[in-house]
């Protein structure tokens, strides 16, 4: 024992020398290096900051390393020596690259060998979410925004060095889990009938309330009004008739409706709030609403819409139907084509409890005040469109079994009572709990009985604990959890609560909390749960846990089947879903928005920014799904697309709000990532667009190279809307100067040839500007006049570093696709931080050439690289 | 962005935590509790109001969501010689004790009216189709020193159309309701409540910790398997759960103890929304009792103006419900009364001031202890502009007496204050929102 100790000791302190040591170069290494790179790199000159002489050779120390894999890299490229100095010979560089490869590769080998590549981590709050939702049968649970921001290294939010837990987070899983168990459990002992009830627009306050003019709406594009077939009504709209048949006339009723000829403007949105889901469940909404067309105002005020005129619509209306928990927390529910004929529409949806229905028919009029009295930009000499709703008919909640597959799974099969009224627990005085952080949720409405509590209560817990962690449970941890339980009884808990305590105590505890893996090759339950939340974002089915409890999983042809069969679900949406939102960045969609002055045709557009979303979403499913090459995400001869999208894209028309998959013309510069609005919208800042961020943007996260940092001494480029500058002609200045341009050759062209979009990913030849100029002509969303001019002419030509030019975004995509091995590689390192939770470091260089090798003849098909990537050593090992 | 913690970091608590806790009493573990932080962020480190020594730090921020006519608020000059405008002539006896601000707004907060819902929060786009709202400021601050007083904060309101207003919002994004009667939060802070709701809540936290220690066991239990740096990420976690359990165990301590007794009478409630002015001033009695008893360390006060009728104070009648008068449209008469009304705020400020200065508390006042922010999310009701936001800061131990104007063009950001703000509550963190660092100009006093 004590020699053991010593030679530990002895080991630490080798290990701690090793830290401050100066070890001598490689003589390999060390002569190249005194032979080609000497000269600049010594201790006078030190070009670049790098000081050969004083730079040691000691590897185990991370930032030396980096240095050495950066001076590995210069090398390899060719990008040094400079081309103005003596080229060494290739046998030279050969032989220096692999020696210092070679050293590199085994100092993180050992490293990664005691500790894996990546460090434990706890789940994300995409995946806990998930997770619960899969664990609970609750598929429509909403846990994500409990929990807060996770922390993202490498761009993604799967890296266990950056995904803290602190006591915040601690009260927030507590606060999550308490209220997803109390979600599911059922909420009395009869099973809730399924009804179908019709709400008619004429009986909610929110369609009616707007027909008369309050200060929140004097406008008759605001207000809402009554409309019987084709026609307006006009003695029920000044409130000489009565606002509905009602019951009196049954037939009529169905006929009646409220018309619209706006979009959402808050204070006064329309909604179907007679309806609140009484419990979280699925639900089938059925919406009758057909689109009309309003007549004019007076002649000079034709653009006011006259509320009594109404006929028939002249063309579809799109509609977005949110839910919407008071005070107007959205989700968004579906779309469809209303048509000029009235019909009914149908939605399956899963509803929380208490949530309401609101319609937006996303096309029309937001109106805003402003310098004038605004004008809906789609009114014409005869008339605006509008939609009218006559009635939302709900079916539900619709349950397959009773009680609910969620409650079984924590209740089993034991009785329930319903809850006697007085029987509900005080919530403390000021209806919020301390510690989570929504309103305490009352407890459930039915008490959950058991004869023999203690045999119930560890009979049901073992059952919990083997679904919700995703490795055999040891007996220890069910004597871990069953005191919660004991405690909680003998304090006065009912049964069912003492359980909830437990089973809230096991999905904060770190064995489902976190991902157990073990340096090394992993385990089978390890790997199912790698492979199903790199797919599913979620942890492993019954399946995926079944061939791992038989240790068969790992097999080659298991694991390629197992990955099939997750891909081809419609759970791997998620998995989509999920690395778009890091990758490119697509969850911060919205968070800027297009500045009300110079894009005034954006702004309020809710209907183009979530079709812009939905577009890369699609369109990255579609390469997953037709395993189409890597190289698409640079340019694909097709697009995803809807009417909106369309236009907004000057492509032929598309009908309809549904997106689906368009052809593109030949010499249509749109295809591929980077030209899709989504892109340009996160790369832009809502006003102005930088060639710097968007080339840096499209160089680390698509051409996958890592952008130099900027000087912290230069200031960022102050974007100037005037007009008078163009944002390439300030930076020229920049540019000239050597020390400037050695970084901007690399970084700016792809944002140069980018510069044809706008912060929407709209086509520009000219600038916008605000300040003198004469303003385009043109109606805002808002109906205010536009106030922007055109002015300088765009230039995006540019030049690659390695001196291939190209005058447009067409010819840069033409150039980039020459190495579509590198579009490839940079995709497969996306996807193996993504999928491992670590960075692709050096020494995992050689496992990503290998997955390329693999999925060179599908020409990188993105299925495929999905495939070899899961067969990989860097999937297989931690 | 800043990045994230980088791989090689140690998260290792300084103190051991379980020797720690054996010996020491609840109280007493506060400044420990502190210094055992591990060295995350947006955990208090060096947290002034943890430490017994330091100061109880506390805010207290108002929101009236039509704001104030803007030609009768901002001066004209800029600086500390700044002459008083016409409104802060109402403040001139407190001139050297608070700064306005002009040219700020809070970043992509547009949307009119909802905007209100974000003067603590910040979150982009309140009108929104897919909006969410995110945490407020006083709730960030009461998640991490909220178990130091009784009630974590309040959340108070007049006039308030609830459930779709407050100025409290959860992390989650939700909504915390305004409390509407002064004699309500008079109840809360200072009668006993019965044995059940006692009980009760007791029993809700036993739970809690008795959770909290299987969870913890389990960390530590699966410590002993891993790698150095598997184990520091695990140790993070135990160290977490642990902290948490000490906050539960402090609250149930103040289940425990009586609540503190005043001698003011339980306050009586106007019965109509006309008497919005009583009720603000209601309302400021209440968060300067909290304050004084050290009930909680922060307030909101939502003043719902666009949801109040016409109101009456004093002699005054307006003619017009508030909201319609905001509505001005440079109307000579309506803009007559909608001075006298804001001036009428200035008079209930400056009480305030008063009242929180006549209070000591150690070597200060309640008021050198107490920030005060008075704003409004709208910068011009007429017209309903969310930029040139109006904003009044005072107290809290800053070096005040000053105008501090910047562009109103390109406005500067208003979150920088909420960093500010932050950062004289002990938190160490630069960021809050679209903050983009502390307040330019504004600094405490050392």
């Amino acid at each position: 024992m004590q020699s053991r100790v010593n030679r530990c000791l002895a080991i630490c302190a080798l290990a701690g020398m090793a830290m401050t040591r100066m070890e001598a170069a490689p003589a390999s290494v060390e002569s190249f290096l005194q032979k080609h790179c000497a000269e600049c790199h010594d201790s006078e000159t030190k070009k670049g900051g790098l000081n050969l002489d004083a730079l040691a050779f000691n590897l185990p120390n991370p930032t030396n390393f980096d240095r050495w894999v950066s001076i590995h890299d210069r090398v390899s490229s060719g990008e040094m020596p400079p081309k103005k100095k003596a080229r060494p010979e290739p046998v030279e560089v050969e032989s220096f690259t692999r020696e210092l490869s070679s050293r590199l590769t085994e100092v993180e080998r050992a490293r990664t060998e005691r500790e894996g590549r990546a460090t434990q981590r706890r789940l994300n709050r995409y995946e806990y979410e998930n997770a619960l939702r899969d664990l609970l049968h609750a598929p429509w649970l909403q846990v994500k925004d409990w929990l807060p921001e996770d922390g993202e290294s490498h761009r993604f939010n799967k890296i266990g060095d950056a995904l803290d837990v602190s006591h915040v987070q601690m009260a927030r899983y507590l606060g999550a889990a308490d209220y997803a168990l109390r979600q599911v459990m059922a909420g009395s002992v009869e099973r809730p009938a399924t009804r179908i009830t019709r709400y008619y627009a004429r009986d909610q306050r929110s369609y009616t309330g707007p027909m008369k003019f309050t200060v929140f709406n004097t406008a008759p594009e605001r207000a809402t009004f009554p409309v019987l077939g084709y026609k307006g009504q006009p003695e029920v709209r000044a409130g000489n008739a009565p606002i509905s048949a009602g019951k009196t006339n049954a037939a009529l009723r169905e006929l009646e409706g409220v018309g619209v000829v706006a979009s959402a403007y808050e204070p006064i949105e329309p909604k179907f709030n007679q309806f609140r889901a009484p419990v979280a469940g699925r639900y089938k909404l059925r919406f009758n609403a057909y689109s009309v067309w309003v007549g004019p105002g007076q002649s000079n005020k034709w653009f006011i819409p006259n509320l009594d005129d109404v006929s028939r619509g002249h063309r579809d209306e799109p509609v977005v139907i949110y839910s919407e928990t008071p005070p107007r927390l959205l989700r968004w529910l579906g779309k469809f084509d209303i048509t000029p004929d009235p019909a009914v529409y149908q939605l399956d949806v899963s509803l929380l409890a208490g949530e309401i229905i609101r319609p937006d028919a996303g096309r029309l009029f937001r109106s805003r005040p402003g310098a004038s009295r605004w004008q809906n930009p789609l009114a014409e000499h005869d008339g605006q469109p509008g939609v009218v709703f006559r009635w939302l008919e709900v079916e539900g909640p619709i349950y397959d079994e009773w009680p609910p597959a969620g409650h079984q799974s924590l209740f089993g099969n034991l009785p329930m009572v319903n809850r006697k009224e007085t029987a509900a627990v005080a919530r403390d005085a000021a209806g919020t709990n301390r510690f989570g952080d929504r309103k305490f949720t009352p407890p459930p409405d039915v008490e959950i009985v058991s004869k023999k509590p203690m045999n119930d209560a560890a009979r049901l817990l073992t059952g919990f604990i083997q679904r919700a962690y995703r490795q055999p449970v040891v007996e220890k941890e069910l004597k871990r959890f069953l005191p919660v339980i004991e405690q909680a009884l003998r304090k006065g808990n009912g049964f069912g609560d003492a359980m909830l305590a437990a089973y809230t105590a096991v999905l904060c505890s770190p064995e489902f909390v976190c991902l157990e893996e073990k340096p090394g090759r992993l385990d089978d339950d390890a790997l199912a749960s790698r492979l199903s939340f790199f797919l599913w974002n979620s942890a492993p089915d019954e399946e995926l846990r079944a061939l791992a409890r038989s240790g068969r999983l790992h097999s080659p042809d298991v694991l390629r089947a197992q990955t099939e069969r997750l891909l081809s679900d419609s759970k791997s949406r998620r998995f989509v879903d999920a690395f778009l939102d890091y990758w490119i960045d697509l969850r911060r969609i919205d968070a800027t928005a297009p500045d009300s002055d110079l894009y005034p045709d954006y702004y309020l557009d809710d209907l183009l920014s979530e079709s812009a979303r939905e577009e890369t979403q699609l369109f990255f499913e579609e390469l997953l799904r037709c395993d189409l090459p890597a190289r698409n995400v640079v340019s694909s001869d097709f697009a995803m697309l809807n009417e909106r999208l369309a236009a907004h894209y000057g492509l032929p028309r598309v009908n309809g709000v549904a997106l689906r998959r368009v052809a593109l013309p030949k010499d249509s510069p749109r295809g591929g990532l980077m030209t899709q609005a989504s892109v340009l919208k996160v790369t832009a800042n809502g006003t102005t667009t930088s060639p710097v961020l968007r080339g840096a943007w499209i160089m680390e996260r698509i051409l996958g190279q890592k952008p130099p940092p900027p000087p912290p001494s230069v200031p960022a480029v102050e974007p100037d809307i005037r007009g008078a500058v163009t944002i390439r002609q300030q930076l020229d200045k920049h540019r000239t100067l050597e020390s400037c341009a050695v970084c901007h050759t690399k970084i700016d062209p792809a944002g140069f040839a980018l510069e044809n979009f706008d912060v929407m990913g709209g086509w520009r030849d000219r600038y916008r500007a605000m300040g003198d100029g004469i303003p385009e002509k043109g109606l805002a969303k808002s109906g205010q006049k536009f106030a922007f001019h055109l002015a300088l002419p765009v230039d995006a030509t540019g030049e690659l570093p390695d001196g291939r030019r190209f005058t447009n975004i067409r010819e840069l995509k033409q150039l980039l696709l020459a190495d579509e091995k590198q579009l490839a590689r940079n995709l497969a390192r996306q996807l193996a931080v993504y999928a491992t939770g670590a960075p692709v470091r050096f020494s995992d260089r050689a496992p990503i050439e290998q997955i390329l090798e693999r999925a060179g003849s599908s020409h990188y098909g993105v299925r495929s690289l999905v495939h070899e990537l899961v067969q990989s050593e860097l999937f297989l090992m931690k | 962005m800043k990045p994230l913690s980088a791989p090689f970091i140690s998260t290792r608590p300084a103190l051991s935590r379980r020797s720690f806790l054996r010996g020491a009493g609840v109280l007493l573990s506060l400044p420990l509790l502190d210094a055992m932080h591990p060295v995350f962020a947006g955990v208090p480190k060096n947290s002034a109001s943890m430490t017994p020594g330091g100061k109880p730090r506390r805010v207290l921020a108002v929101c009236n969501n039509l704001g104030l006519l803007p030609d009768q608020f901002f001066p004209k000059q800029s600086g500390r010689n700044y002459a008083l405008s016409p409104y802060l002539e109402h403040l001139r006896e407190h001139r050297n004790d608070f700064t306005v601000f002009s040219g700020v707004s809070h970043p992509d907060v547009d949307g009119g009216h909802p905007a209100d819902n974000c003067f603590l929060t910040a979150a982009p786009h309140p009108g929104s189709g897919g909006f969410r709202n995110t945490i407020s400021l006083d709730q960030y601050i009461a998640e991490r020193i909220g178990h130091l007083t009784r009630h974590q904060s309040l959340t108070l309101g007049v006039n308030v159309q609830q459930g779709l207003r407050s100025l409290s919002w959860t992390g989650s994004g939700v909504l915390i309701p305004c409390e509407e009667k002064a004699a309500d939060v008079f109840r809360r802070l200072f009668l006993q409540g019965t044995r059940a709701e006692t009980d009760a809540q007791m029993r809700k936290l036993e739970l809690g910790q008795s959770i909290l220690d299987a969870v913890a066991g389990q960390a530590k239990d699966l410590q002993g398997h891993v790698g150095a740096r598997d184990r520091d990420r695990l140790d993070q976690y135990f160290t977490s759960v642990r902290d948490l359990e000490q906050r539960m165990q402090m609250s149930r301590e103040w289940e425990r103890k009586p609540k503190p007794r005043v001698t003011a009478p339980i306050p009586l409630d106007p019965a109509s929304p006309k008497a919005y002015m009583d009720k603000v001033k209601l309302m400021y009695d209440m968060a300067r009792l909290a304050f004084e008893t050290d009930s909680t360390r922060l307030v909101t006060l939502l003043l719902d103006s666009v949801n109040s009728p016409a109101i009456e104070f004093g002699d005054v009648k307006t003619s017009d419900g508030y909201h319609n008068l905001s509505h001005h449209g440079k109307s000579a008469a309506k803009l007559a009364q909608l001075k006298t009304i804001d001036e009428w705020h200035m008079k209930l400020l400056a009480e305030l001031f008063t009242g929180l200065k006549s209070i000591r508390e150690g070597d200060d006042t309640l008021f050198d202890r107490t920030m005060i922010l008075y704003g409004s999310n709208l910068g011009n009701a007429n017209t309903h502009v969310t930029t040139n936001l109006p904003a009044l800061f005072a107290g809290g131990g800053f070096k005040h007496g000053q105008h501090l104007a910047f562009d109103t063009e390109h406005n500067y950001p208003l979150p920088n204050l909420f960093v500010s703000m932050l950062q004289r509550m002990g938190l160490e963190t630069d960021r809050f929102a679209s903050a983009t660092g502390t307040m330019r100009g504004l600094d405490l006093v050392s």
